[in-house]
């Protein structure tokens, strides 16, 4: 989406996104540097030390040595102890902040609909709440520490060179320059060879989990083998791209210590030349080799670092397209609020296309009463499910107007809307928790007793009281302990709970059996006596007794009515139903 | 692998055995990384005996005696020598480690794979997917992640052996207190990642939880936001993602505690030696370079040994990334094979089930079955809502094993097959279709062999090839997170062609057509009985067009088999059944009486 990002905007726009990690960043890099600064007290010990006392023309002064030794272990201690609370504050500054950039993440993701139009896509986008964060976190806490330390590391020695001998820190400074230049130019290969170890590794990550998820079918279809060879040849490519990039970015980093030993053979022959005729010290040019020695190891770090920003700036950038994703259903600026009891439902002319995709509704107007039963019903990719998306707004329309209780849907808070309109989709899927904990997402502060009541009104008393733990039985992941038809009954209920002015029941009962599903449609029509309720049915015993039938076919509204006259029209609605009847004569 | 009470010593030891078992694997990569360790150890000490050997012959004779730079290109020289030496060390060191690392991994993760591959079903059941995933992905770069640093550890352990002795040859006094130096820093590395090693458990324990809660929350994104519960969701992640922050920050603290103190030490060694040293030198025993060298020698050793505490402190989350990896391994509830081979009979096999009792989580799903159905048979299998269709299906297929009683195919138990050779005769279709990221075509031959004629009649008798041909590619239309998304009408059907394809002796599908539409489902029923398959079918079905397709029908409920015999039958003698069978008649006939 925005390959434009640099990585410098990239860091900007981080900042921003999430606050926490900018707020107080001033302080801790100055205390990061201060502390810092105390490295450079060794060279400069060993420099008087040396200089004064062991080649002093007074000859060795112990008291001398053992004050200026303990001079510098005072500084060492207060360094430690301020680097000490920079690198506290950077870590919690850094957690914090990332955690929030995920939990913000988590909450736009959670608010588009590619979650439910492109359902393949979900796991791709958890990766990004998950180890693109975990990246991001990893080079905040080692990267970004190590960078701090690093740059302040190699200006403060910078600064101490120039105090000793300009020449010679002007040499020191032109090779580092240079040096950082090659490092770009070798950095830019190097981003390459990173995509395509990326690349790589999702592959083989994705062929290796979807044969763990596919294992019933791998063991259904005895297709062992094949999986194992498929598995093993993604896993060796990865290897092989990995190992490549590696062996070239080794070779990079150790060209850091061949430049540590050209500078230091520079120095020393022009330290050495030039020192002839200036009257340089021996201290003063030992003391040059280390702290040119210095500058060798946060550059090092520096380029490591550098490598390492080329994953977490890939996984920022991924992180931040997301953030850039368009939130589809919006709340409204001027929300105008539902009236009490049952509410009607208006479509004007609504025209709707997934994406760039062919339309799969097209100029639908249809007007829903209160108080109606009103079944939705068509063939497979006919339109049913996405009217009944845009009737709860799940989605919005690319044309035409949706009203509810004579409000425009986009005028009604969201969370107004939820409360008051319920659907039901047909996968009834279920959290990892009790069936009660359940049923309470649909009203979180219902008790037991009012979930317990929420079944019974069902007549789905027997089928709980069934069950090992009653309302405390665990569902499994995705409710797996359920079958399907079970876990399509606590999703009812669930719906239920809320008691919705409004229900909408996208083939929710489809997995039940025949003799449940009437039951249920009784104490449903019962139950929503006065209030609106639209089903989409598979089973057309649900329409034979709707007050109105709504007949979809390519994206059309092609018939409606009550059930005898759509039977005497002999259209779309006769053909499918003539399909039923054959279908459940039992004899 | 480590029990509940960790000490120092276990963390040293279980990790010492986990390196081991790693090192054992690719001996060679291991011994040429610390070859080149050892290389790079040996230009560090080689380069401070230079620096040492530069200043007492060429810096302070040139500089404070006034002697003739002859010396001085030689020393430049030595100087890029060593450095050049000590770049191949790094690179023959980091490359090598990078090979044993990568590889290990791959090897991991293979051998993962393969042993998932040989449990039973029921251990599936008990370990969430994403957890699975997440030990095969995030816990094995952890559990492997000591192998990165651990050569060049186990060089500059060499490299610390080396400068003491260095140390030592110059000057025992220097020596012990480089000594004393060194044990101090390895002590308070090993305290530091036993303290640490708690702390990181927690750590990949709250990264499953965030890496859970995301992934339940995207996968009910629908029903979360049809019922408003955004908010809520919300708030379980921001727990659950702040719940990690404060464990890393706990981890990140500790080791930064840690870690100062390390980075300090070595300076405040070379102060303390410098003392150390200018009284030698005073009682005349070294010279000036000599304490240079050993000056140097540490300053250079300040990074190498940050590296000790980096291997324990990787060590320690190795092991806590590894135990997670290890739990997998430890799995031993494979499936149990014979020795029977598939074949040679072809075309429709009996099946015979006697006394076969199964329970899911000690609660008893089917009791005393008894199955007998003569070659060809078309069976339909009919029971409320949850009462055990789909288990007498899994375990025809033998996804799950019966707790006791055997279930025969053409005379032979389903436990005595070989690996892979049941399904040559058993195909399973289930109502949640599982498509692969690939072609159509090769989602239906799951790469065997059949050639395009095979692929497209089973496609058709699937009453999957009408869509198909309208595909982008047809055949070929790359299906998945890269591709085309189908209804889950069309994957189902997609699926049905695949276990059609195989022509099966026994086709079992569980509610395989519940997404499809009615009158689609009907064709495909009828397509399956005018093909005159190869099959004896069990169908799991409701529709009553599709049981009296049926020669049997069982009737399943309250854990058993209440009635067995043709449709007709079972509709004169067993209630439940024609209650079920006929609700949709019925509601329609009292629908025409109440409106007329």
């Amino acid at each position: 989406m925005n390959e434009s990002y640099s990585t410098g905007s990239l860091i900007r726009r981080a900042l921003v996104e999430a606050p926490t990690l900018r707020r107080g960043l001033w302080v801790t890099l100055t205390l990061a540097m201060s502390g810092q600064a105390v490295t450079v007290v060794t060279p400069v010990v060993i420099q008087l030390v040396i200089d004064e006392e062991i080649l002093g023309a007074a000859g060795i002064d112990m008291v001398g040595v053992v004050q200026k030794a303990s001079l510098a272990l005072l500084a060492l201690v207060v360094g430690i102890w301020v680097g000490r609370i920079a690198l506290l504050r950077l870590t919690r500054s850094s957690a914090t902040g990332l955690s929030d950039l995920r939990t913000k993440t988590f909450g736009h993701i959670l608010k588009q609909s590619v979650l439910y139009v492109q359902a393949e896509r979900r796991g791709n986008l958890v990766s990004r709440v998950t180890s693109d964060v975990n990246t991001l976190q990893e080079f905040m806490e080692w990267g970004g520490v190590g960078l701090i330390v690093a740059t302040s590391q190699v200006l403060l020695a910078t600064g101490v060179m120039f105090i000793y001998d300009w020449l010679l820190a002007l040499i020191a400074v032109g090779g580092v320059v240079i040096y950082l230049f090659m490092m770009r130019w070798f950095q830019r290969i190097l981003a390459k060879k990173y995509d395509l170890v990326r690349k790589e590794v999702g592959a083989s990550l994705g062929v290796l989990s979807e044969s763990i998820t596919a294992i019933p079918v791998v063991r259904a279809y005895g297709t062992e083998d094949l999986t194992t060879e498929k598995v093993a040849g993604a896993l060796e490519r990865r290897f092989e791209v990995e190992w490549k990039t590696a062996r070239f970015g080794n070779i990079l980093f150790s060209s850091a210590e061949v430049f540590a030993g050209a500078l230091t053979a520079t120095l020393l022959i022009v330290g050495v030349l030039v020192g002839i005729n200036q009257g340089t010290s021996a201290g003063t040019l030992i003391a040059f080799l280390f702290l040119a020695n210095l500058l060798i190891e946060p550059l090092q770090i520096i380029v490591e670092t550098l490598e390492f920003a080329q994953s977490a700036a890939s996984g920022l950038r991924r992180v931040m397209e997301v953030l850039d994703g368009e939130v589809e259903i919006v709340e409204p600026d001027e929300p105008e609020g539902l009236r009490p009891g049952g509410l009607s439902a208006r479509f004007e002319d609504v025209t709707f296309a997934y994406g760039d995709g062919p339309e799969v509704l097209r100029d639908v107007s249809v007007e829903i009463p209160v108080g109606s039963r009103i079944a939705v019903v068509g063939e497979t990719g006919s339109g049913k499910t996405t009217f009944a998306k845009l009737l709860v707004r799940l989605l919005d329309p690319d044309r035409g107007s949706i009203h509810i209780g004579g409000v425009p849907a986009q005028k009604i808070r969201l969370a107004e809307l939820r409360d008051r309109v319920a659907f039901v989709p047909q996968e009834g899927f279920l959290f990892d928790d009790t069936i009660a904990n359940n049923v309470r997402y649909g009203r979180p502060e219902a008790d037991d007793a009012e979930v317990w009541t929420a079944f019974h009104e069902l007549g789905l008393g027997e089928w709980v009281a069934r069950l090992t733990d009653g309302l405390e039985t665990r569902v499994g992941e995705r409710g797996g302990n359920l079958s399907a038809g079970e876990r399509q009954l606590v999703a009812l209920v669930r719906a239920w709970i809320g008691s919705p002015d409004l229900l909408v029941l996208d083939e929710a009962t489809s997995a039940v059996d025949p003799a449940l599903d009437v039951a249920l449609r009784h104490a449903i029509d019962k139950l929503t006596e006065g209030r609106t309720s639209v089903t989409i049915a598979h089973r057309l015993s649900t329409a034979e007794g709707a007050d109105e039938i709504l007949v979809f076919d390519k994206g059309m509204l092609v018939e409606r009515g009550a059930h005898e006259g759509l039977i005497d029209r002999g259209g779309v609605y006769a053909g499918l139903h003539r399909d039923w009847v054959a279908g459940t004569k039992s004899v | 692998m480590p029990g509940p009470q960790i000490t120092p010593w276990s963390v040293l030891r279980d990790g010492t055995l986990l390196i081991a078992q790693f090192v054992k694997a690719h001996k060679g990569s291991f011994a040429l990384a610390v070859f080149g360790a050892s290389m790079f150890a040996a230009a560090i000490v080689g380069s401070s005996i230079v620096i040492g050997w530069v200043t007492d012959n060429v810096i302070i004779p040139i500089l404070d005696e006034g002697q003739d730079p002859n010396l001085l290109s030689v020393a430049g020289a030595v100087i890029v020598g060593v450095s050049v030496f000590k770049a191949v060390g790094i690179v023959v060191r980091r490359t090598a480690a990078g090979w044993l690392q990568f590889k290990t991994r791959q090897d991991v993760r293979n051998e993962l794979l393969a042993h998932q591959l040989s449990l039973k079903m029921a251990w599936f059941e008990s370990h969430a997917t994403g957890d699975l995933l997440a030990v095969a992905d995030s816990d094995t770069d952890q559990g492997t992640g000591v192998l990165g640093p651990l050569p060049y550890a186990t060089g500059v352990s060499l490299l610390l052996v080396g400068t003491i002795a260095l140390i030592s040859i110059i000057d025992i006094w220097l020596g012990l207190g480089a000594v004393i130096g060194l044990v101090v820093v390895v002590v308070i590395d090993i305290r530091g990642s036993w303290i640490t090693y708690g702390l990181w458990e927690e750590v990949q324990r709250r990264r499953g939880e965030v890496s859970s809660v995301a992934h339940e929350s995207f996968d009910g994104a629908l029903t979360v936001k049809a019922l408003g519960r955004e908010d809520y969701v919300e708030d379980r992640f921001a727990r659950a993602s702040d719940t990690l922050r404060d464990r890393l920050i706990d981890v990140n603290s500790t080791w930064i505690k840690y870690q100062v103190i390390i980075r300090a030490l070595p300076q405040v060694l070379v102060v303390v030696l410098l003392v150390v040293g200018a009284a030698r030198i005073q009682a005349g025993v070294i010279t000036p370079g000599d304490v240079v060298t050993v000056a140097y020698l540490l300053a250079l050793l300040a990074f190498p040994i940050q590296l000790i505490g980096f291997v324990l402190w990787d060590l320690a989350g190795s092991l806590a990334g590894w135990q997670r990896v290890q739990q997998v391994f430890d799995a031993d509830e494979f499936m149990e094979y014979g020795k029977t081979s598939a074949g040679p009979s072809v075309g429709p096999a009996p099946v015979f089930g006697e006394q076969v009792e199964f329970a899911y989580d000690s609660k008893p799903v089917l009791s005393g079955l008894r199955l007998d159905l003569a070659a060809g048979t078309t069976l339909a299998v009919v029971g409320p809502t949850g009462s055990g269709k789909s288990t007498l299906c899994l375990l025809l297929a033998r996804l799950w094993d019966p707790d006791s009683g055997e279930i025969h195919l053409d005379g032979r138990e389903l436990r005595s097959f070989a690996r892979s050779e049941l399904p040559k005769e058993v195909s399973y279709v289930s109502q949640n279709s599982f498509l692969f990221d690939a072609t159509v075509r090769e989602n239906i031959t799951l790469d065997a062999e059949f050639d395009d004629e095979a692929v497209e009649r089973a496609a058709r008798l699937a009453g999957a090839a009408g869509f198909i041909a309208e595909l982008p590619d047809g055949y070929e239309t790359q299906l998945g997170e890269r591709g085309t998304t189908l209804s889950g009408g069309q994957r189902q059907r997609i699926a049905l062609a695949r276990a059609l394809i195989r022509k099966p002796r026994l086709l079992i599908l569980d509610d395989a057509t519940s997404a499809v539409d009615p009158s689609v489902e009907a064709e495909i029923l009828r397509a399956l009985k005018g093909a005159e398959l190869p099959s004896t079918l069990v169908v799991v079905a409701y529709r009553p067009a599709s049981i009296r397709l049926a020669d049997e029908v069982v009737y399943v409920d309250e854990r058993k088999i209440l009635g067995h015999g043709p449709h007709s039958e079972l509709l004169r003698t067993v209630p439940g059944y024609a209650r079920l069978v006929q609700a949709y008649e019925e509601e329609s006939i009292r629908l025409r009486k109440e409106a007329s």
